[in-house]
């Protein structure tokens, strides 16, 4: 596929960090002043779901954030097509490393038991009653194609992603593994529960 | 039958790409989404992963929240 043309911001932004001293240095602390300006602004966005001791780190998770994002960029430069703006595609290197740091400090003191209580809380109280036994008999329904169709780890990533709602970037940190790996584990494991309740017949009767 | 429970359990179902290959097309979604455009159609496979992972549906809102921060120039110098 053909690359389509650049912006004459993006060629500019191309041209001087593929460049050499001193224009490319200056370059590299414009570009991280943006990132970090990027993830400042992420952070505040953020803020009023944030417990009072993350956002004392906050500096420091936006500093760390725009560093790695600016080493991430640097490393992956090769990969700018130009489909969207230069600074379009750097903003999502700032955004996603503070993103995954916001979320990992916010789980970090969080203890997470995988039991009975996880399948109570998915059931809706605000329900009617008829409604309100169709999501029980639903959720009897999952769990138990979760408990005859699942490996152990598919059903312990399962229930960590699905049920108690955990990250999947706070799972991959927990478990050494990446987002992605986390992410097709629970895609895998839906996939096997979608057969298992069309077999049953349940999913026709949505 | 209690859709959001059930999609929120087994997701939609459409082909998923993974969070990678939704990390690619960001940059694109979010320039669509902020001309206005109908960018769940323009990037369907993006759309369906969204669907189904809350961590890149929350890296989403943040790129356009960003972009409409910076303006629809992005101009950065």
């Amino acid at each position: 596929m053909t690359n389509p043309p650049l912006d004459e911001d993006s060629a500019r932004w191309l041209d001087e960090l593929r460049g050499v001293a001193p224009a490319r240095d200056a370059a590299l602390r414009r570009l991280h002043a943006i990132l970090l300006g990027i993830a400042r602004a992420e952070a505040n966005r953020r803020r009023p779901s944030l417990r009072s001791d993350v956002v004392a780190d906050l500096d420091d998770l936006c500093a760390q954030a725009a560093n790695d994002a600016l080493a991430a960029i640097t490393r992956k430069l090769g990969d700018f097509r130009g489909a969207s703006r230069f600074t379009t595609w750097a903003y999502k290197f700032a955004v996603f490393e503070i993103s995954v740091r916001l979320r990992r400090r916010a789980w970090s003191t969080r203890r997470v038991a995988l039991d009975e209580s996880s399948w109570g809380r998915m059931a809706d109280p605000a329900q009617d009653v008829q409604r309100s036994l169709e999501q029980r008999e639903l959720l009897a329904a999952v769990r138990r194609a979760v408990e005859e169709t699942l490996t152990e780890h598919q059903r312990r990533v399962f229930l960590a992603a699905v049920a108690e709602e955990i990250p999947i970037d706070v799972l991959a940190e927990r478990t050494g593994s990446t987002r992605g790996a986390i992410y097709k584990v629970v895609h895998d494991a839906r996939r096997k529960l979608r057969a298992a309740l069309e077999t049953a017949g349940l999913r026709e009767a949505e | 039958m209690n859709r959001d429970l059930l999609n929120r359990l087994l997701g939609s179902g459409e082909r998923d790409p993974g969070c990678e290959a939704c990390f690619e097309l960001l940059d694109q979604y979010a320039e669509a989404a902020l001309r206005g455009e109908n960018a769940e159609a323009q990037f369907p496979q993006l759309a369906a992963h969204l669907a189904g992972c809350p961590a890149c549906r929350e890296d989403t809102e943040g790129m356009i929240a960003a972009l409409r921060r910076q303006g629809p120039s992005g101009s950065s110098r």
